[in-house]
């Protein structure tokens, strides 16, 4: 880094950059902004390279032999590379990103992101038939975490902006801003209201502005405006559903078991393992040159209904197959891209069949690769909310929405029944990290206030004297008591403030006033309040506790705050966690504890 | 399991806090960043741009070239490729379509051109490939309106030649339908048109005659025959229109006009010679016949009128065709010959023929029988 002396810096803007420092909020938008440029142009930059690069290795009316020899090579180049260089670039690069943001503090060297860079480029360019949006991501993530951690952001700072970065990429990357930014709090982060929201949407939206400075506003694919023919018409999207579902959990299933039959091959293979990949995809692509690379060229026909059943067929099979080997194998590459050719392969083949049974009453073949594109993401990818938005955005097509919903909603219950895990996190797990699941909740969350709620000791009075209610408290183990007038509950009082009025002599003094007293002080929040509802989680109840140092709370109607349900104390919640069963464990039956 | 491969987990290094001289200088390397990408990027985007462009177009000459010597499926390749390159070129996509549709895929062609249309509805080419899918499909009335959109739709300078052609194709379409009101609404606007294209005037002279209007293409034969009175193609068509209009005697000289200013042309020429010579002699209605033989062609255009009927009404009803055959034996087999039963021979067969024309309107007409009809109603 270049030494700038303070000194020589205008007092001014030394203050600016301070103030601006101190401000996490300030700095976190203008951050967003900065890294959705950078990231936009990167991204802008890597799919441009990708497709010159592809254009030279596969110029037009070339030879057949170079389908063949070209992946191979350029397996070979790019698998020497990850195993000598860049060994974090291999695969996806989403499950790394998550890894990074969950065990490494958001951490990402800069020497990864340039060798995802790089070697995805060549992988892609060869014909390697998977996805750039995965790597993509772990390169905006990898920006991100670099530039906050040479800006000497915070570990908490630093974690924020990496799914900032990942969605900045995937908006640049898919030419989808919304899914960019649903992507990044439902995949990378596992939580739709995470509170980098704001910064993820300001990312993801500037690095689609920056797409369309370089590139012009053209959607990802070129898509006619398809319809719902007749209501009948769904018994198709639900079959499509069903066999989208199917293929994405054949094409999950393979890619997971290949993958670990790699992983037994010696280490010193790794670096040729990629070849392997590099040829099958030859083998195939000679003979089926659709099958090479990306594939978006391809989806575009089918999408835009240019389809032989055969064809289609057949390429859908034999894109599962060769993106299933070349990614176990080990080549750089995700598999977003792969899932989409998959599912409009898929979706054009039953479009077609039911075209052909019942022509009158169905669209065309394209409109069912629309909606086979959404089903495959949906049972791959897994997020279902997402692949709705994507396929709106990248075909801009509202129409056929309806139909994308239920086949997607179709194929992610049946992925979800026969493939217990996601693919990034089964991906993951192959690797041996356990990261966090947005699938499975935490059993703690699902305890409400309800199931610790318990009746409520008979009120104090406000205009009772300290003595009536000493005489009504002291033989309580409760750490406060409700007062109640006629129209119901006032707050909260602490027995042991009561206590200490009658240590003080002052038994004559009312509730009310005592609970003035109370207020007075600036530590003590009771006369606020603080209550809890019986659909609240517990831990809801903790954190208030937390936060007014009362360990017992009223329960309280949502209808009306002053009407009392029951109180809840602290004990209870224990209890309620199972720590108390715990305590109450009987030793006797092991002296040697 | 653990896959070595993959070393996900790196060690987490403590963030160094950053003075603000480095805070400053890192901002300062980002943004220079950002500026030295955009150039690149845009730069990068160009040289893409123009090789993608130069490549589509390569793929586009050879696609046509081998569509035009009649390799469909290859060509479609290299069009397919020119379409992917540069999509924002429609005349990459409307010729990608059109090969489809002559590779006998009117479905898959029709799906092309959509987006298409999506982008520029009045985009001439596009609507008049999408109106030739609609033809092969057999959705007139869609393709009508294609080719309507076509017509008055936007093409690239100098290409009125081609939006003259769709006008022509809607024409054909028209005439093929038998829409003789909508094809005469077609023709009126291009009858002024081409003054100086006799082929055209010929053309739209021919048209007028499948339109019934066939006084109207007298009038552009005759201006041709003035401006070239050895136009041998005039005259047949001038037959043609008097023939139409029952004017057989005329159609027979313009017939033998023409032949005399184009031998070579004889064998088609004698057909219609022919046909003409059978329409004056099936006629009964030619002046200075005598009452025998205005009655044997009255009884002979009844046979022939019932039996072109019995050839499709049989079919559809058959007692209506053996009561057909009972009435006409009736009729024709009534000894004296008088100017009334003359004329209830050729009433009948009139009401045959209309019944005929209602019931097999599908049907191919006789020529000549439809002819001695037409002149008949007239």
């Amino acid at each position: 880094m270049p030494a700038i002396k303070v000194r020589a810096l205008p007092a001014r803007l030394v203050r600016m950059v301070e103030d601006l420092r101190r401000k996490e909020d300030r700095l976190s938008l203008l951050l967003s902004l900065v890294i959705g440029a950078l990231v936009g142009l990167v991204v802008v930059a890597f799919i441009l390279l990708t497709g010159r690069l592809a254009a030279l290795m596969f110029p037009t009316g070339a030879a057949g032999w170079r389908r063949i020899v070209i992946p191979v090579l350029g397996s070979l180049v790019t698998g020497y590379l990850l195993f000598k260089y860049f060994p974090l670039a291999r695969g996806s690069g989403i499950p790394q990103t998550r890894a990074a943001l969950f065990i490494h503090d958001g951490r990402i060297s800069l020497r990864s992101v340039a060798g995802k860079f790089v070697t995805t480029c060549l992988a892609l360019a060869s014909g390697i038939p998977l996805g750039r949006e995965g790597p993509a991501v772990y390169i905006g993530a990898g920006l991100a975490s670099t530039i906050a951690r040479r800006l000497g952001l915070s570990r908490a700072q630093v974690r924020s902006l990496v799914p900032v970065g990942g969605a900045a990429a995937l908006s640049a990357a898919f030419n989808t801003p919304i899914a960019a930014v649903l992507f990044s709090l439902e995949e990378i982060v596992g939580d739709l209201h995470a509170p980098v929201l704001g910064s993820i949407v300001l990312a993801s939206a500037t690095a689609w502005l920056v797409l369309h400075l370089v590139l012009g506003d053209t959607p990802l694919f070129h898509v006619p405006g398809y319809h719902l023919v007749s209501p009948a018409e769904l018994g198709a999207y639900v079959v499509l559903g069903i066999v989208g579902g199917l293929c994405s959990v054949a094409f999950v299933k393979l890619l997971l078991w290949l993958r670990a039959r790699f992983a037994k091959l010696p280490t010193a293979s790794l670096w040729i393992q990629p070849v392997v990949g590099g040829l099958t995809v030859g083998i195939f692509g000679y003979f089926f040159p659709q099958v090479l690379g990306v594939g978006y060229d391809q989806i575009e026909r089918v999408l835009n209904g240019d389809v032989i059943l055969k064809t289609v067929a057949i390429l859908a099979v034999l894109k599962i197959i060769s993106t299933s080997v070349a990614y176990a194998s080990g080549n750089a590459g995700g598999v977003f891209g792969p899932t989409l050719f998959i599912g409009a392969m898929v979706g054009a083949a039953v479009g077609a069949v039911a075209h052909l049974i019942f022509p009158e009453s169905t669209a065309g073949p394209g409109a069912y690769a629309v909606v086979g594109m959404g089903t495959a993401f949906a049972g791959v990818i897994r997020a279902p909310l997402t692949s709705v938005i994507m396929i709106f955005e990248v075909t801009r097509d509202y129409t056929i929405i309806v139909p994308l919903m239920i086949a997607n909603l179709i194929a992610f219950y049946i992925s979800q029944k026969l493939q217990k895990r996601p693919i990034y996190e089964a991906l993951a797990q192959q690797d041996g990290l356990h990261l966090p699941t947005r699938a499975v909740p935490e059993p703690a969350r699902l305890l409400l206030v309800s199931a610790a709620t318990r009746e409520a000791p008979q009120a104090l009075n406000p205009e009772m004297t300290i003595a009536e209610a000493e005489e009504r408290v002291k033989d309580s183990v409760l750490e406060s008591w409700p007062v109640s007038d006629d129209l119901g509950l006032v707050g909260m009082v602490r027995t042991r403030h009561i206590a200490a009025a009658v240590k003080q002599g002052r038994l004559d003094m009312t509730i009310t006033r005592l609970m003035q007293i109370a207020k007075r002080s600036a530590s003590d929040t009771s006369v606020d309040m603080p209550h809890v509802h019986n659909d609240q989680p517990l831990s809801r109840a903790l954190a208030r506790m937390k936060d007014n140092g009362f360990k017992v709370l009223p329960v309280v109607s949502r209808a009306n705050g002053r009407i009392m349900l029951g109180i809840v104390t602290f004990e209870d919640i224990l209890e309620a966690y199972g720590v108390e069963r715990v305590e109450q464990l009987d030793y006797t039956d092991h002296p040697d504890l | 399991m653990r896959n070595m491969r993959t070393p996900l987990v790196q060690p987490a290094a403590p963030t160094p806090a950053a003075s603000v001289s480095e805070f400053i200088a890192t901002f300062a390397i980002i943004l220079a960043a950002i500026v030295g990408l955009l150039l690149f990027d845009t730069a990068l985007a160009r040289v893409d741009a123009t090789g993608r462009k130069a490549t589509a177009a390569r793929e586009f000459d050879t696609g046509q070239r081998l569509v035009a010597q009649g390799r469909i499926e290859p060509g479609i390749e290299h069009l397919r490729a020119a379409t992917t390159l540069d999509g924002e070129n429609s005349a990459y996509g409307v010729a990608l379509a059109q090969a489809t549709l002559a590779e006998g895929r009117p479905d898959a062609a029709e799906q092309m051109l959509l987006p298409l249309l999506e982008r520029d509805e009045t985009d001439g080419a596009v609507n008049l490939a999408m109106a030739r899918v609609l033809a092969k499909e057999g959705r007139i009335d869609q393709a009508k309106s294609s080719y309507h959109r076509a017509i008055y739709g936007r093409w690239p300078p100098g290409a009125e030649k081609t939006r003259t052609e769709a006008r022509f194709e809607l024409i054909d379409l028209l005439a093929k339908a038998n829409a003789r009101q909508e094809l005469l609404a077609e023709l009126l606007p291009i009858q002024d048109d081409s003054t100086n294209d006799g082929a055209q005037r010929k053309r739209i002279a021919h048209l007028f005659v499948v339109a019934g209007q066939p006084s109207r293409a007298v009038t552009i034969y005759r201006e041709i025959l003035r401006r070239d009175s050895r136009d041998a193609d005039a005259y047949v068509g001038l037959a043609e229109a008097a023939l139409s209009l029952g004017d057989f005697a005329t159609a027979r000289a313009d017939l033998l006009a023409a032949q005399k200013l184009s031998p070579a042309d004889s064998i088609s020429l004698q057909s219609r010679m022919i046909l003409t010579d059978s329409v004056i002699g099936l006629d009964p209605t030619q002046p200075g016949l005598s009452l025998n033989e205005q009655a044997r062609r009255s009884r002979n255009l009844l046979q022939m009128t019932v039996s072109s009927a019995r050839r499709c009404l049989a079919a559809q009803a058959p007692q209506v065709a053996a009561a057909l055959d009972s009435a006409t034996a009736l009729v024709t087999s009534v000894g004296a010959v008088t100017a009334p039963s003359i004329v209830q021979n050729i009433s009948l067969a009139e009401q045959i023929w209309g019944l005929r024309r209602s019931r097999c309107e599908a049907e191919r007409e006789d020529g000549a029988l439809a002819l001695v009809h037409n002149r008949i109603t007239q």
